[in-house]
């Protein structure tokens, strides 16, 4: 059997692939071919089916992370597309729940709907909340609203009418009566997406899976034809925003669940990497050309978001909890009013920094990196590229004449205000979790994480940062462990909780859940599956219901209720144990694991002297002379040194800070501690 | 300025008071405190300039708040490492706190033995007792029925608390629990402020720290000197009124804003006395940023990276007489504020359009008004209170980009309840929530529109509340040759024969299947309507904002026979209409006003009354305004001096 994680980003396209009951990884990228990325995926596939050589009947299971989604929401490249809601709720998109993200700006504007209000069409019906019906669908409106919309061009239609959550029967019955009129016309239910209260959040989401729909039909079908005439018996599997996988049939009719999956594939192999080494509080950092992704994993487990958004639109699906920092190798700086800034403008891929001679002139992140000796100019990215330091100095001269300083110290003071920005972002994420910096192991990967991650955690005082085998291929390690997970949910908010009310509702929940999880693989497939029940409650009048995991359908009120006051103290430092408590909504989760690589003890490497040269690192405004530079391919497991220093690897160059020593572990990762 | 440590510390600081603001909110109790972020914190000098204030969560008035008056009544010497005092008298903090509810907790931040920083927070607490569950009703008339007041006290002395403070606190709210955990909130995240900055003091060294402070309050007073001095020099007038409680109590606001080089100066006299309602301000003798939003909006719109301290306001110099609407004195009324606030940000926006060739924004609705039901609660069956919505309307026109639908820039912020879950947790059913037709008031950019709320009441029976109603009879004005917006209106029982429109509401009665349709004002437009794009005319209609009724009048839109738009008989008909282009457009209703209460006459009744005794102030100028509101004809210098004589007169009563 074998198993091959794919993960498209901007620039690079990324693979790893693994063979049952072997231990080695293979790993390759190839530039990515936007915007047709199917191109970049066949280049890089025939160059792992080259070294895997696949025999006759074998399985393969192909875990592929894609943006395309994103992107088309991003780019707004969708086609024109209709919604249907309740009468009285036309301007449900425009309002957006009324908020701003700006409203100190006096030119703020909303964000632009995906549908444009020529193309909501007002039904009427009327359920009310507790799901009784009060005014009976006029189905005459849903006939008539569908022929004006096929005739004005839509291709897709989101069905989102009050209280679908609690009552499907009318969003059900419009599915069948557009299908009546145009039966080839997509539609999207709210409540086939997220059955949750809230009604502009649901319109949002079956507005957003008929908007992505066709684009990664198109998409994920050509993959499929392609893997077909390669392979006998490949199967194909999509990363969730939730870190989980689904099958490419289900990714084909809900795509929405991929709109954050990007970011999302890292963290679960940051949660895997955490589970082999050690239950913890991990930080997860993926640091690109443009961008830094953020993401906490506590106790072993990554955090959930149910308010994340993408582009300006909220997502209420659960989904692994990211942060954005817009600093990354590409950041430009710049001088504003006197002061010297770093960013947000990227030099992104093309042209790129000054160093990588593609036409940049602006002094970027990675030029100082260059410039402070941390990259070496013939050695990047195993000697595949080389760098021009000379194109990086003069470039940064154009920030260092106006500030008066010298190169160096221009490189340092961006390297500086560069760290400097992603510590604005990232204390105050880590404040909204209440965990301290010094409770942390930062966990570092992309391209630039390796060398900015260890800068950082020296700069707010993470005591450890672990550098993964291939940190710069990731999220495509991540495809190869990450598992089939998905959530379901029930509102219950309003209905007055009873045990069987609890027991029955979550009951039906993994039924509905383990009919999920045997359309995406036969069982015999899965080597293992886990059910988790959810309760999101909070005290009665609170207006934030927290999630508390409940040890199963049975567990009864009294148990919820107790867990719910006890991660109420945790997460608010309070907790009131006479207070009355509401159920919000039920959710279960469920995650069939895959055949997937253990996290291998690292190859003993014999004999050879593992420095192999010198040079002069700057930090931080100090100068460390003839620091040693090692080959990550020449140290064994055990061994160690002490910072200042630099590792170089194929893919990635790891930065010691000189208040750091760095060790090579038994699984063969590199651990940088704080010295004493 | 050192262009380098000024960046770094800059994010220091702010990673700081974000993180505390995070945790403020994060371990707050009450519900308003986290729907509404009601709350911030901050970093001040030792001098008492705020130099680091959060942007991602909690409240944005208070950007540079001034502590000065508290600071300068300190003993510093007798100051200790943990003491933390608490306050919510905005008499003797002179505007430090706004209004009681404001509760404030300052604390002292030392390194090596040495003061250097003050941290500040405060939470709008929920309940500080007096006269109504909530503290606020815009009916009170003094200060004392809105709750306990307090003067700066140590609450804690170095790190014990004093359990005497607490406990006043405690036995004068109705919900202690609640608030002492709003405040233990506050106190978390003043302790995280201490901390880390001592932190970074160990790191960069206290020099270093204490010198970057100066950085970054400077590097915002450049910021905003750049903005000001882009400014034309001159001196431009606006004023505008607050509706009050009352009938025909209409509050005079009055502003001149002098821009002089790199500076602003903003003259308030004129402005109306203090009125026993709940919408004073106190702001005491420095510059304040609830007063002059406005103004910091603006910079920050053209210098949205300044960092957001008190060197924003180095550039502002305020007057505002003491005894006024804005700089009220003992013991007004103050916890609907925001209505006068909202007022005054109006005319800043009035001197700013004159200021800027071009303009720059038409009136916003103007407007923030809170739905609150009481009814039985359909789960407990017991009676329940409910924040429905806010409720603003739309923003006004800016100069190139149409306003913002249903709600204006400066409440953005506000975020509403989803109709499923006020019918979940009420007894009221949304009939409908949207936008009103023909509402984006006509301009070459047009105004946001209203937003329309029809709730039923399905219940036995339902008291509404709605408070911060506003522009029920005085217009959100177009710019420009903009048109202004429309007003508010309240209608009970529109699908009914006898339906009523009741204006705003105070407290409304609901019996079971009554329904009431509450209609925003909305944003008034800028620019010549005639030279509105023809395709954004068409998308308007396409998308069912306009009606080509509409269109036709107000756009001057000549339709052909299929309907579509004649681009070629529009652009005559277009071109042989004469517009009419106020700089300002008021709407009739102020104009008419106008016609009785020229500017400056209605700026001196502000002053003369203002000059009288405080205890007779508010019945002179009721006297006064309603005599010659009546008679209806222009009011002269000689007819007012006249009349407040009269009526002078006549409060005094006979002679002995």
């Amino acid at each position: 059997m074998l198993r091959i994680g794919v993960d498209i980003g901007g620039t690079f396209t990324d693979f790893a692939a693994w063979r049952n009951e072997h231990e080695l990884v293979y790993t390759t990228k190839v530039p990515s071919t936007p915007p047709r990325f199917a191109e970049g995926f066949r280049q890089g596939f025939e160059r792992v089916l080259e070294f895997v050589k696949p025999c006759r009947d074998e399985v393969m299971y192909v875990v592929h992370g894609t943006t395309i989604s994103t992107n088309t929401v991003i780019e707004r490249s969708g086609p024109s597309i209709a919604l249907f809601t309740t009468k009285g709720f036309r301007d449900i998109l425009e309002l957006q729940r009324l908020r701003l993200k700006r409203p100190l700006n006096i030119n703020e504007q909303r964000t632009v709907p995906l549908v444009s209000r020529d193309f909501v069409y007002e039904i009427r019906e009327r359920v009310d909340g507790s799901g009784n019906v009060k005014l009976a669908l006029d189905e005459d409106a849903v006939r008539d609203a569908t022929r004006a919309a096929v005739k004005a061009g839509a291709i897709g239609i989101g069905v989102a009418l009050m209280h679908s959550y609690r009552n499907p029967m009318h969003e059900r019955r419009v599915r069948e009566l557009i299908h009546e009129v145009a039966p080839r016309v997509d539609v999207t239910l709210s409540v086939d997406v997220w059955p949750k209260i809230g009604e502009y959040e649901r319109a949002v989401i079956s507005v957003l899976n008929a908007y992505v729909r066709n684009k990664m039909d198109a998409y994920i079908g050509e993959i499929e034809v392609y893997l077909r005439s390669r392979v006998s018996s490949g199967r194909l599997f999509i990363t969730k925003s939730n870190g989980g996988l689904m099958a490419a049939e289900e990714a084909r009719r809900l795509p929405v669940h991929t709109l954050l999956s990007g970011p999302a594939a890292g963290v679960a192999a940051v949660q895997c990497l955490g589970e082999a080494v050690g239950k913890a509080n991990y930080l997860a950092m993926d640091m690109g050309g443009t961008s830094t992704d953020i993401s906490l994993i506590r106790d072993g487990v990554a955090t959930v978001s149910n308010s994340a958004e993408v582009g300006d639109f909220p997502l209420i699906m659960p989904v692994t909890g990211i942060e954005a920092i817009g600093a990354g190798g590409g950041s430009v700086a710049w001088i504003n009013s006197g002061v010297l800034k770093v960013g947000p403008q990227s030099s992104g891929a093309m042209p790129g920094p000054a160093c990588f001679m593609r036409g940049g002139s602006l002094p970027t992140v990675t030029d100082a990196y260059l410039a402070s000796g941390y990259l070496n100019p013939s050695n990047f990215l195993g000697g595949s590229m080389s760098l021009d330091k000379s194109a990086s100095e003069e470039a940064i001269t154009k920030v260092a004449t106006p500030l008066g300083l010298s190169s160096i110290a221009a490189s340092e003071a961006i390297i500086s205000v560069a760290t400097s920005n992603m510590v604005a972002a990232a204390l105050p994420y880590l404040a909204k979790y209440g965990i301290d910096p010094d409770e942390l192991t930062l966990v570092v990967y992309g391209g630039n994480g390796a060398i900015h991650g260890p800068l950082l955690a020296d700069e707010i005082g993470i005591p450890r940062v672990l550098v993964p085998p291939t940190p710069s291929v990731f999220c495509a390690y991540g495809g190869l462990v990450s598992e089939l997970a998905h959530d379901v949910v029930r509102t219950v908010h309003g209905s007055k909780i009873t045990e069987n009310l609890l027991s029955e509702t979550l009951k039906d929940l993994e039924n509905e859940a383990r009919v999920w999880l045997r359309a995406q693989a036969e069982e015999n497939q899965l080597i293992g599956v886990k059910v988790e029940a959810i309760a999101a409650m909070r005290y009665a009048g609170q207006s934030f219901e927290i999630d508390v995991s409940v040890p199963s359908a049975l567990a009864g009120i009294a148990v919820a209720e107790s867990l719910f006051h006890d991660e109420h103290q945790r997460l608010f430092g309070y907790c009131n144990r006479q207070g009355p408590v509401e159920f919000v909504e039920l959710r279960v989760r469920i995650k069939g694991a895959l055949p997937a690589p253990a996290f291998a003890n690292a190859q003993p490497v014999k004999g050879e002297n593992p420095v192999v040269g010198h040079r002069t690192l700057h930090i931080g405004g100090r100068v460390h002379k003839d620091c040693a530079i090692y080959d990550r391919m020449k140290l064994s497991a055990g061994a160690s040194l002490e910072g200042p220093a630099v590792i170089e690897q194929n893919d990635a160059t790891v930065l010691v800070p000189d208040r750091f020593a760095a060790e090579v572990t038994s699984l063969g990762n590199i651990l940088l501690k704080r010295k004493a | 300025m050192d262009p380098v440590r000024t960046t770094i510390m800059n994010n220091r600081f702010t990673a700081i008071v974000e993180e505390a603001a995070a945790i403020l909110y994060r371990t707050a109790h009450t519900t308003f405190v986290k729907l509404v972020q009601d709350f911030q914190c901050a970093l001040a000098t030792v001098d008492g300039d705020i130099f680091a204030y959060p942007n991602q969560s909690g409240v944005a008035v208070f950007i540079g708040l001034p502590l000065q008056a508290f600071i300068s009544k300190l003993d510093k010497e007798s100051l200790k490492p943990g003491d933390c005092f608490i306050m919510n008298d905005p008499f003797s903090t002179e505007g430090i706190v706004t209004h009681l509810m404001d509760v404030t907790i300052i604390r002292p931040i030392f390194y090596d033995g040495k003061l250097i920083a003050f941290a500040w927070a405060f939470v709008h607490a929920s309940d500080i007792g007096g006269s109504v569950p909530g503290s606020i009703s815009p009916s009170f008339k003094e200060v004392f029925q809105e709750g306990l007041r307090v003067r700066p006290v140590k609450l804690y002395e170095a790190g014990k608390l004093n359990t005497f403070v607490r406990d006043m606190f405690f036995d004068n709210s109705r919900i202690p629990e609640e608030i002492w955990g709003d405040f233990q909130a506050m106190l978390s995240a003043l302790h995280s402020l201490d901390r880390r900055l001592a932190e970074l003091c160990e790191r960069y060294d206290v020099c270093n720290v204490l010198a970057a402070m100066q950085d970054v309050l400077e590097l915002s007073e450049i910021k905003a000197r750049s903005v000001i001095a882009a400014i034309p020099d001159g001196r431009f007038a606006f004023s505008d009124y607050l509706e009050g409680f009352d009938q025909g109590q209409y509050s005079y606001i009055n502003t001149v804003m002098t821009v002089d080089g790199e500076e602003i100066y903003l003259d308030f006299t004129g402005t109306d006395p203090q009125i026993p309602t709940a919408y004073n301000i106190v702001s005491g003798p420095r510059t304040h940023p609830y007063i002059v939003q406005g103004l910091i909006s603006y910079i920050l719109t053209i210098e949205p990276d300044a960092p957001r301290n008190a060197g924003l306001l180095r550039v502002i110099k305020t007057c505002s007489p003491k005894g006024t609407l804005i700089n009220a004195n003992f013991p007004a009324a103050g916890g609907s504020r925001v209505a006068s606030g909202t007022r005054v940000y109006d005319t800043l926006m009035g001197c700013l359009n004159q200021a800027l060739p071009g303009g720059l924004v038409a009136a916003g609705s103007g407007m923030v008004g809170i739905i609150v039901v009481t009814a039985r609660d359909p789960l407990s069956g017991r009676n329940r209170v409910s924040v429905i919505n806010p409720l603003c309307g739309g923003s006004g026109a800016r100069n190139g980009i149409d306003g913002v639908d249903g709600v204006d820039v400066r409440f953005g912020a506000l975020r509403t309840v989803p109709a499923e879950i006020i019918e979940v947790e009420t007894v009221m059913l949304v009939r409908e929530y949207g936008l009103l037709q023909d509402s984006r008031s006509p301009g070459k950019y047009t105004g946001g529109a209203a937003l329309v709320m029809e709730l039923e009441n399905t219940g036995i029976e339902a008291i509404m509340t709605v408070r911060g109603m506003n522009r029920f009879h005085f217009r959100p004005w177009g710019v420009k040759g903009g048109l202004p917006g429309r007003l508010g209106e309240v209608i009970l029982n529109p699908h009914l024969s006898d339906k009523a429109s009741i204006g705003k509401i105070d407290v409304l009665t609901m019996k079971r299947g009554d329904v009431v349709r509450i209609t925003t004002p909305s944003g008034g437009g800028f620019g010549n309507p005639l030279e509105r794009d023809v395709r954004e005319v068409s998308s308007d209609i396409r998308r069912g904002y306009l009606t080509r009724e509409s269109a036709s009048r107000d756009f001057g839109i000549v339709f052909d026979s299929n309907g579509d738009i004649a681009e070629d008989a529009t652009a005559l008909k277009r071109a042989s209409i004469q517009p009419v282009l106020p700089e300002f457009n008021l709407g009739w209703e102020r104009v008419g006003y106008d016609k009785i209460w020229p500017a400056d006459i209605r700026a001196r009744l502000a002053v003369k009354v203002l000059a009288e005794e405080f205890g007779i102030q508010n019945h002179l100028m009721a006297r006064v305004r309603e005599r010659l509101t009546k008679r209806g004809s222009c009011v002269t210098e000689g007819d007012l001096d006249q009349v407040l004589t009269q009526e002078l007169e006549a409060l005094a009563g006979p002679a002995m």
